[in-house]
């Protein structure tokens, strides 16, 4: 891989695999016990190695980290158990010289109560930022908002005895949100963004975004200010920072979603959250619908955007977007343990979510890469880590990286009660038997086939930007669907179900054309005028190539 | 409809062939005929005729494809059922399995619709369907009845109402008042309904587990869905065709009359006697409507969009008179019940037969389980009531009337078809009996 150039590509994120990371736990290069900036710039060749086009780092700004990290009380200044803005600045040269690009989480939302502009606004009602948050005598005030993390608020206003008033806030009550009426507040976030972008960053995933304004009479979601403040800010990105990349997370269904693009000068990203709990609903029930009905409900977006998808990350199973009945059923299924229900979600990683059946991980990891959208990878799940759901909250799945079968699983030399959270030391997941050095060494494991799988799909951008059609097939457990860009074809066959199965697909329109499995390029029978059949192993999946021979 | 007849010596020629021919047909019912007449044929277009040939008294529509003899069309290939012989210099064989002559017949059908990659549907018991580039389906008519065929007349109703579960037909091909062709919308990406219980149940007999709600392949949310489109179908057939109050005792004597078709000894016959009585009973029976008719898990389908209903033609064995007569809803929502009894017994057959006591008592629960889930869908949905009779004794006694007609005639069915399979049936029948006790 060589270094790119910075703004040439300004479509790179179309067909990039990211992969998130928690900076506090990939490596600990000061032996303090807690992850840091160098840390991750030391494996970086790891991350090169696997084929990870760019990272997505957690909040790394000051923070009393009552949220972990997305309580910002200060935006230009590293967390100093990161390290500080050279080790920031060293990281991303070190990582563009490798080619990978590096955005960051970024929360225009709010800011931790403890930030210097809330301290102030909250002095008086006329102080020179007094009208940076949102205060209110009312506290009945747009109750027609709903309360987010209904397990610790009742309320999105909280009292302040100091101001005496109230001031409104969509998340916990440490997190008053800012005011974007307030001119300065939207130019204080845009100098947020310039700084680091300047220092190199390639761009952001924007926190809690359907939140920023209120309004009268509405919930406070998705309203028309906040889409025109994202305009506002892209523009100014464009102009001085082209190949930037904004990913929105607003938690709504896609139809919703879709306003984040705008008509293409608004977010370049939003993420695809209904899609993934249907994907494990769909191995679940071993039929293809709960994943088909929520594509069919999944609008086109504008030329130049795209999806970006996952099958887990650093929060709880995000069941927001699914109705009651599969909420229910998704607990039943997967949180068989009442401790791991918070709000709406369930804290758990991949492996375990699927009871460690590598089949499973891998048919499901086989669908995020050949899905539209630019798949995001977790760290540690390429190595198939466990969780451990006693650690309270989202804490179970923000355990150590296990890089090696050593003390601490390599991830730090400071003292095992040091470290910020336990490693795993179960049997099954534990470092000893789960770590990047065994598998790196031992071509059958998952890290392998991950790098195999990642490689095989940079050889086909169509997987990134190519078209997306579904087969139809009358076994409901085979999912099947053709990507197709300029003159390369691939034909993805995915079996849902635990059984084996035979599919006959329609493919006489490509009659003459040879399939190729893409992973050992062995040609399949020719298509012909019948419907093409295809047998599959239990939760098997094939990539062929349709070619003329 | 007047016989036309354009060629004269083709008939003559075709005319020996057909008997051999429909006997070969699925579509055609019974054994071979002795004799068969042509009573109308016409050129659609060169080397494509239109028959209509009379078998008994039964009319079908052949639709006759015409190819230089000697080399055979590929499409032909593994089809022998479709040759119909060698006529002259040529070849005359099922017109449906030539793509090209495919297009002709839907321009004649849907004239505004084009076609480039055609495909056969599958195997279909009494019609023939035409895959249109997955984007609309052709189906020919075969055996023709005179008036509306129920298969075009509901699914066009419905659709002009605004009933979204339903394939919108986008032509039809009349003559006389006959329907001989409808084109509609093709459900891509759709599955049977009975794929997807067999599906359900497999995981279940699978998966080791006691309790048929904790399997992973749980069908409950599909059937409480299928329970409420089967209720809007219902509401939407009401108000297209009206509804007409029931008449307990008529129901009661067509039970009957199916009843004394049965011997003796496959059920306690004093039993059904106070069963069919406690029908005729009913004081208020609900409404009587045009309902599906022939109403089970293979005539739906799971799609992207939810449900979709197909096939509306009834019960092949009954007449059209009686297939369009009004009736209970009931009778569907016994048929779909039925089914699910059906469905649990053939995959639990598809099993070692060292395991099917074990896994019995599971396909009785996942039967239980899909039965309530479908009611509670069904009878949860808003304005159904109106059309149902009574909550309550009366209710239960039409229902379970309807399950008991159509057990009786699944026994009968499966006496003449399938009689390795009347057992599943047999045993609905006692139970009904025993239930009612």
């Amino acid at each position: 891989m060589t270094a790119f150039e910075a703004t040439s590509d300004t479509s790179w994120f179309q067909r990039a695999v990211f992969y998130e990371v928690l900076v506090r736990g990939f490596y600990d290069a000061n032996h303090d016990g807690t992850g840091d900036l160098k840390g991750l710039t030391e494996k970086l060749d790891y991350i090169e190695w696997l084929g990870i086009d760019c990272l997505w780092l957690l909040p790394f700004y000051q923070s009393p980290l009552r949220d972990g990290g997305y309580d910002i009380s200060d935006f230009f200044t590293i967390l100093p158990e990161y390290g500080d803005l050279a080790d920031a600045v060293g990281l991303v040269e070190e990582a563009h010289r490798r080619g990978i690009r590096i955005i960051a989480d970024l929360v225009m939302n709010h800011t931790s109560d403890a930030h210097p502009w809330f301290q102030e606004s909250r002095q008086d009602r006329t102080n020179p930022r007094a009208d940076w948050y949102v205060w209110s005598d009312d506290p009945e005030q747009w109750s027609e908002a709903r309360i987010i993390f209904v397990d610790t608020e009742h309320s999105n206003w909280t009292w302040d005895p100091v101001r005496q008033q109230y001031y409104w806030h969509r998340f916990f009550s440490h997190q008053p949100d800012l005011n974007f009426d307030n001119p300065e507040v939207q130019q204080a976030m845009i100098d947020v963004v310039r700084f680091w972008l300047d220092i190199g960053l390639d761009g952001f995933r924007l926190d809690a975004v359907p939140y920023l304004y209120e309004r009268d009479g509405t919930n406070g979601e998705n309203l028309p200010e906040s889409h025109d403040y994202l305009k506002l800010l892209r523009k100014e990105v464009d102009a001085a920072f082209p190949g930037k990349v904004l990913l929105a997370e607003a938690n709504q269904w896609p139809a919703d979603v879709v306003d984040y693009f705008g008509e293409g000068d608004e977010c370049h990203m939003c993420f695809h959250f209904p899609l993934m709990p249907r994907m494990f609903m769909a191995i679940r029930r071993e039929q293809r619908y709960p994943i088909t009905e929520i594509l069919a409900q999944t609008p086109e977006i504008p030329e130049g955007c795209q999806w970006a998808i996952f099958l887990r990350n650093h929060d709880e199973l995000t069941l927001e977007m699914v109705t009651d009945e599969e909420r229910d059923y998704m607990y039943t299924e997967y949180a068989k343990d009442p401790r791991m229900k918070r709000n709406v979600g369930i804290s758990r990683r991949l492996a375990p979510l699927v009871d460690n059946d590598r089949r499973v991980a891998e048919l499901l990891h086989a669908m995020l890469f050949s899905m539209p959208g630019s798949p995001i990878l977790y760290y540690g799940d390429e190595v198939g880590m466990g969780d451990n759901i006693y650690l309270g909250d989202r804490d179970g799945v923000r355990t150590p990286m296990q890089w090696t079968p050593d003390r601490n699983g390599g991830f730090s030399k400071a003292d095992f009660a040091q470290l910020y959270l336990p490693p795993l030391m179960d049997p099954v997941y534990g470092y000893q038997a789960v770590n990047v050095e065994a598998e790196q060494r031992n071509p059958s494991s998952q890290l392998h086939w991950t790098r195999r799988m990642l490689e095989v799909r940079r050889q086909h951008p169509l997987f990134g930007t190519g078209s997306f059609e579904i087969v139809p097939t009358e076994n409901p457990s085979v999912l099947a669907y053709l990507r197709c860009q300029d003159n390369d074809l691939v034909l993805c066959v995915n079996n849902l179900s635990r059984f084996a199965q035979p599919a006959e697909l329609p493919l006489q329109r490509h009659a003459g054309k040879t399939p190729i499995e893409l992973m050992g390029r062995v040609p399949f029978p020719k298509v012909g005028e019948l419907p093409y059949f295809v047998t599959l192993n239990p939760y098997a999946f094939y990539w062929f190539q349709l070619v003329d021979m | 409809m007047s016989p036309t007849t354009s060629d004269t010596t083709l008939t003559a020629t075709l005319e020996p062939l057909l008997p051999g021919y429909l006997g070969r047909q699925r579509w055609y019912s019974g054994a071979a005929p002795t004799s068969v007449a042509v009573v109308a044929c016409e050129t659609l277009a060169p080397g494509l005729e239109w028959l209509l040939a009379d078998a008994g008294g039964a009319r079908y529509q052949v639709v006759v494809g015409l190819r230089p003899a000697g080399s055979a069309p590929d499409f032909l290939s593994g089809n022998d059922q479709a040759v119909i012989g060698v006529v002259g210099d040529e070849i005359a064989f099922d017109a449906t399995f030539d793509p090209d002559y495919a297009k002709t017949l839907l321009h004649l059908v849907a004239p505004g619709e084009d076609a480039t990659l055609v495909r056969p549907m599958g195997a279909e018991q009494s019609n023939t369907s035409l895959v249109i580039d997955d984007r609309l389906v052709l189906k020919v008519f075969r055996r023709l009845h005179d008036g509306a065929n129920p298969d075009v007349e509901i699914p066009t109703a419905l659709a002009a109402r605004g009933f979204a579960h339903v394939a919108a037909p986008v032509g039809v091909w009349q003559r006389d008042g006959v329907d001989l062709a409808v084109c509609a919308q093709y459900l891509a990406g759709g599955a049977e309904g009975w794929a997807l219980a067999l599906t359900s149940l497999r995981d279940l007999y699978g998966a080791g587990v006691d309790d048929a709600g904790a399997a992973g392949g749980d069908f409950g949310a599909e059937a409480s869905r299928l329970g409420e489109v089967t209720a809007e179908l219902h509401l939407a057939l009401a108000d297209a065709f009206g509804t007409s109050p029931g008449d307990a005792a008529a129901w009661a004597a067509g039970v009957e009359a199916q009843m004394g078709r049965l011997a003796d000894g496959d059920f306690d016959s004093v039993a059904a006697k106070e069963f069919v009585e406690r029908l005729r009973a009913v004081d208020r029976p609900g409404a009587a409507l045009r309902a599906h008719g022939d109403y089970h898990l293979g005539q739906v389908m799971r799609t992207d969009a939810g449900w979709f209903v197909l096939d509306f033609e009834g019960e092949p064995a009954r007449s059209l008179e009686e297939r369009r007569r009004p009736s209970s809803p009931f009778k569907d929502v016994a048929g779909m019940l039925r089914s699910f009894q059906y469905a649990a017994a053939v995959a639990l057959s598809e099993r070692d037969e060292g395991e099917q006591e074990r896994l019995a008592p599971l396909a009785g629960a996942w039967e239980n389980r899909n039965r309530l889930a479908f009611l509670g869908g069904y009878l949860g949905t808003d304005g159904i009531d109106a059309l149902l009779p009574e909550p309550g004794a009366d209710r239960s006694a039409v229902l379970a009337a309807f399950e008991f007609d159509k057990a009786v005639y699944e026994v009968l069915y499966e006496r003449a078809h399938r009689p390795a399979w009347v057992e599943i049936p047999l045993r609905a029948v006692r139970r009904l009996l025993d239930a009612q006790e």
